[in-house]
């Protein structure tokens, strides 16, 4: 495989043979902080050539030895030229661009520039700027990252308050999110109401749900890249808030001028200290509390050298006392080297830690404990490449090996003073891949990206394989045979080619079709079987027992611009889908502490499809945007539903949200939010019988799985943004207060219908009744207020 | 366990006063009437039942909707030696006393309406109780100020991996059979995942023999009050009953509210009755389980139970 691909490389290389041609390279940044700027189009006047900054903000253009006037543009800056000779050599050019103060203020909901919409090639991705995301009027006034991914067109979930998300039809654990390139295995706070990324350390969040690059590998569904600010390094600012859930502050600024800045941003939930005076519980121990924290730094040392560390760390704690509670958090590291070969080779090296843990601990005394923590750990080393090869060709080539360590359970039970470890065998997995893309401008209206990314995996000792008897679908397979293998041995291997493909087509400016096609592999699984994601959930690794999910999916779209700053962007886009060993659970699986854990897994096919419309105006008083989609999502797996397809829990039909920003003036806006969801599939009995005179048992004669829909949901959210202005003495102080409510019209929006016997203790030889009910999660409007400031 | 329990639900309710949970009156397809076979009996000295009903529309009122004129018997042993269960009233087939030793195998014959369904259970060993005692325990928060006592049995899961019990508990004679208070063990823990084999049960089991219920006016009542009896038992299970009490359970405990959250999918559940017939479509619903079963009792005299800090 690594010949093919220097194979590969050389004959690319070969193709440059260009006479006389020479290139211009460099960073766009932001003139005000000098953060790098991703997606910005660098364009030679007066022709149609030009790229895009990738997403450290490097563009390198390469041309016929000539004069040229090149432009600079990105949505929200002003546009800007520059003369460049390119007569006598290759040129560095590292430009800033700097905002209007009437703009700055304004809510841009793209940040890339004002065409990407017709003339970018990537589909099926949606870009939320920080800003925008602040906007959005928000549960308890925090601002979210995931929770306003919600509002974009392919994103549904199984409900109000469920970790995570689900992209076209795709389950949680399929979506890949990535902090500054490290993967992050439970993106919630406090079971799932809030996101675990602080919106003062992000910069950029891209959400790609088709067509995905080669560079992206290992879960089936989407890519979440979430990509942190590198800190401002002309001066020092801070900013922060108050708000109903968290108190936020943030710190940037430059270690040397112009050449390294750092950020560091907190978050801390403070429920439980004003919680403190009304209650004694919280004492002795006991608490109630999550937080975060992010770091990042980076150096400039030379113009072709860049240094970048970051780093999260994040916790839930829930303690009941001293000694009795729950914990879990995300843990991530990531080193880059950003370095520049010539003008036209640009290189990343990474290098990534993640971790997720959670913690257990019950018993009131030494003598009767149990204690439990599992773990996720994640080592990995990335060389990416990007070669600016010539105007019409930009490869992108690299590979990723990571070493995946699971601790599914490390576990002690004392019962009256005795002892057991009952603790399961760690887990490792080594995955590799290596990557070839080229984005090929075929004609000056057709572009074409192709590649591929072939991805190995391997099961490795220590451990055990199982080998599992045959059992009726749907029910426990008995475990036949334990074998044992050594430090180093390969239990199980896997590989795979996935081809990737994406296609533009410019009909004119203002209007162009897109394709793609691409298959994605995901080699490690998240097991839950609750209706959301819950943080005890654990990964478990591919095996002989369990094979690899398969993801296709092809999607095809129309783009079209209006206006004369082409201000209203529109899109629509069909996706069909299908993916191949999803993992399912027998009834009554045991997925945790169970060393037999795969005996309780089934696996079965999905397919999904859509349509999706998305309308944004992104300049003006009036910003925002309306997306619908129509989708279905299903199943078929052997064991449920009489092996016949079934729709997912989180099938949503009608998909319909409108954000809307509006400017009253200079010191106040208004932002709202419309959602309307078609009710989600659940699971309906049609008899019931009576066991021991006690239990009553909901039946349904035909062994259907979600054969009936909840009612549907709808929900209004409004929120004001006030500017309080300079009240302090120091000119750079500004402050703004955040007004917002939650479900405005309070609505009991349903998340589940279930079934249940009556809680009351039968008298004598009575039997219970039975009755049908209704959960909503937020019962009612959620108002809250919070303040901002930044210095 | 229960105590901490409580303590987690009350964390939880700061968090979940915005949830709601309300009845509802959907309309449900009411499925054909299916058999459904209750055979859950014993070796204790007392009358043994078999109940064979059918299955009756989710929403009506629950009843006994008995088969009348069905055969039911069980043979057992080595020697095959068959005991015929005698219709009483409305479905419910009875012996007078339980019979078989532990190591027997059971097979059940039930015929009904020309179908004859057979199902296969054995008698598991079955550890003794060495005592039922009671502790005062305290819980303070909330607006919520407790004293209360809970009662709790001392048995020791035997050598060996792979037991599986149902403990039943009886407040002043009554079976404590809410569904949150089903308990079933695997060896002296909760589940067949982590061996926890031949010690004490572990301290959560010990502790679900506790009724948490409360007063119509929602106030707490202390699981056991001075002069109130608690009595245990032991049934032995064969793992196959262990799995089907376990998913009975995921079925009928279901929390609402917030904890709908992190709820499982309404489905059937695998009972271990079969046709003789592969060629019919009738099915029998429900489950034949025989128990080896020991107990033990006390009365609570706050007098003998210390206040400790």
């Amino acid at each position: 495989m690594k010949q093919f691909i220097l194979t590969c490389v050389l004959s690319f290389f070969a193709l440059i043979t260009y006479a006389q041609e020479y290139s211009i390279s460099g960073y766009i940044k932001d003139a005000s902080n000098g953060e790098t700027l991703i997606g910005a189009t660098v364009l030679v006047k007066g022709s149609s050539q030009g790229v895009v900054t990738n997403v450290y903000g490097f563009y390198s253009l390469s041309l016929p030895a000539n004069t040229y006037d090149i432009e600079v543009r990105y949505i929200g800056y002003n546009t800007i030229s520059n003369q460049v000779d390119l007569t006598q050599g290759d040129q560095r050019l590292d430009l800033e661009l700097g905002t209007d103060n009437l703009k700055l203020e304004e809510v841009v909901v793209t940040a890339e520039s004002d065409d990407a919409n017709v003339t970018d090639l990537q589909m099926s991705s949606n870009k939320l700027d920080i800003k925008t995301i602040t906007k959005v009027p928000s549960f308890m006034g925090e601002a979210d990252v995931i929770r306003s991914l919600q509002l974009v067109p392919g994103v549904s979930s199984v409900g109000e308050g469920a970790s995570g998300f689900n992209v076209r039809g795709g389950s949680v654990g399929q979506n890949m999110i990535l902090l500054d390139e490290a993967p992050v295995y439970n993106s919630s706070h406090l079971l799932g109401f809030f996101s675990v990324f602080n919106p003062d350390a992000v910069k950029d969040v891209n959400l790609i749900k088709g067509g995905i690059p080669a560079r992206y590998g290992g879960r089936i569904s989407s890519v979440l890249d979430i990509r942190m600010k590198e800190g401002n390094n002309k001066e020092f600012h801070g900013q922060g808030g108050i708000g109903t859930i968290f108190s936020r502050l943030a710190l940037e600024g430059p270690i040397i001028k112009n050449k390294a800045s750092f950020i560091v941003a907190g978050r801390r939930s403070y429920i439980d200290i004003l919680a403190k005076p009304f209650t004694d519980v919280l004492n002795g121990g006991a608490a109630l509390n999550f937080y975060d924290l992010t770091m990042k730094a980076n150096y400039n040392i030379n113009e072709n050298n860049r240094v970048y560390v970051s780093g999260y760390l994040g916790r839930d704690n829930f303690k009941f006392d001293a000694q009795q509670g729950f914990n879990w958090g995300n843990n991530t590291a990531t080193v880059r080297w950003n370095h520049i070969f010539g003008q036209k080779l640009f290189s990343n090296f990474t290098a990534i830690f993640s971790d997720y843990d959670y913690v257990l601990a019950f018993g009131d005394d030494e003598d009767d404990q149990f204690d439990w923590n599992s773990r996720i750990r994640t080592y990995s080393f990335k060389p990416e490449f990007n070669l600016f090869l010539n105007p019409k060709n930009e490869l992108t080539f690299g590979g990723d090996i990571s070493l995946q360590q699971f601790d599914p359970a490390n576990a002690t039970v004392v019962s009256d003073g005795e002892a057991l470890n009952i603790s399961l065998d760690q887990k490792y997995a080594l995955e590799a891949a290596v990557y070839l893309s080229n984005n090929h401008k075929i004609t000056n209206d057709l572009q074409v990206e192709y590649g591929i990314r072939y991805s190995k995996y391997w099961l490795i000792g220590p451990g055990n394989s199982y080998i599992y008897g045959d059992a009726e679908a749907g029910t426990r397979k008995p475990i036949e045979q334990t074998v044992e293998h050594n430090n180093g041995e390969v239990i199980q291997s896997y590989d795979n080619f996935e081809p990737r493909l994406s296609a533009k087509y410019l009909i004119n400016s203002k209007n162009s079709i897109k394709a793609s096609y691409n298959k994605t592999n995901q080699y490690i699984h998240l097991i839950s079987n609750t209706t959301a994601s819950n943080p005890l959930d654990v990964w478990t690794p591919s095996s002989n027992n369990i094979k690899p999910q398969t993801g296709h999916q092809v999607a095809a779209g129309w783009f079209r611009n209006f206006g004369a700053n082409n201000n209203v962007e529109f899109s629509v886009e069909s996706y069909y889908r299908l993916t191949f060993d999803q993992i399912d659970y027998i009834s009554g699986a045991d997925l945790l502490i169970n060393e037999y854990l795969e005996g309780d897994l089934l696996s079965g096919d999905g397919r999904a499809y859509g349509l999706e419309l998305l309308a944004k105006k992104n300049e003006g008083k009036l910003t925002g945007w309306v997306s619908y989609t129509i989708a279905k999502t299903e199943l078929k797996v052997d064991g449920i539903n009489d092996k016949e397809w079934y729709p997912t829990r989180y099938d949503q039909t009608h998909n319909f949200k409108i954000a809307a920003f509006y400017e009253i003036n200079r010191r106040i806006s208004v932002s709202s939010n419309f959602t309307f969801l078609s009710g989600t599939p659940t699971t309906y009995p049609n008899s019931k019988y009576v066991i021991q005179g006690s239990y009553v048992i909901p039946h349904n004669n035909d062994d259907e799985r979600n054969n009936v829909r909840i009612p549907n949901y709808h929900r209004l959210d409004v929120s004001t943004t006030i500017e309080l202005g300079k009240l302090v003495k120091n000119k750079r102080y500004n402050s703004e207060l955040v007004i917002s409510i939650y479900n405005l019209y309070s609505r009991r929006n349903p998340f589940s219908i279930y079934f249940t016997q009556e809680d009351v203790r039968p008298e004598g030889e009575a039997l219970s009744q039975t009755e049908a009910r209704q959960v909503a999660i937020i019962g009612s409007y959620i108002p809250s207020i919070s303040y901002n400031f930044r210095f | 366990m229960n105590a901490l329990k409580t303590k987690y639900i009350y964390i939880l309710l700061l968090l979940a006063t915005m949830a709601c949970d309300d009845q509802i009156f959907p309309t449900l397809d009411d499925g054909e009437p299916v058999v459904v076979i209750d055979a859950f009996i014993n070796n204790k000295n007392e009358p043994q039942s078999i109940t064979v009903s059918q299955t009756q529309p989710y929403l009506n009122e629950t009843e006994l909707l008995g088969i009348e004129d069905a055969n039911v018997s069980v043979t057992y042993g080595v020697s095959n030696t068959s005991v015929v269960f005698d219709h009483d009233s409305n479905g419910v087939y009875t012996v007078d006393s339980g019979f078989g030793a532990i190591g027997d195998n059971f097979t059940l014959t039930v015929v009904v309406d020309g179908e004859t369904f057979v199902s296969y259970s054995s008698m598991n060993r079955v550890p003794a109780i060495d005592s039922v005692t009671f502790r005062y325990e305290e819980f303070a928060g909330f607006g919520q100020d407790l004293e209360f006592y809970m009662g709790e049995f001392w048995s020791r899961d035997l050598a060996g991996p792979g037991d599986t019990y149902w403990i039943k508990a009886y407040k002043n004679g009554s079976f404590l059979g809410k569904p949150e208070e089903l308990s079933i063990t695997f060896d002296a823990g909760f589940s067949s995942g982590g061996i926890i084999d031949d010690v004490i049960f572990i301290q959560p089991i010990r502790d679900s023999v506790n009724p948490f219920d409360e007063e119509d006016n929602g106030d707490f009542i202390s699981p056991y009050a001075d002069g109130d009896s608690l009595y245990v038992e032991i049934h032995s299970i064969t793992n196959e009953t262990f799995n089907y009490l376990n998913e009975l359970i995921t079925q009928t405990d279901v929390e609402g509210g917030f904890a709908a959250l992190f709820a499982s999918p309404l489905e059937n559940l695998n009972g271990n009755i079969e046709n003789t017939n592969e060629n019919s479509d009738e099915v029998a619903l429900g489950f034949f389980s025989v128990s080896a079963v020991e107990g033990n009792g006390k009365r609570l005299d706050i007098s003998e139970v210390p206040i400790e800090e």
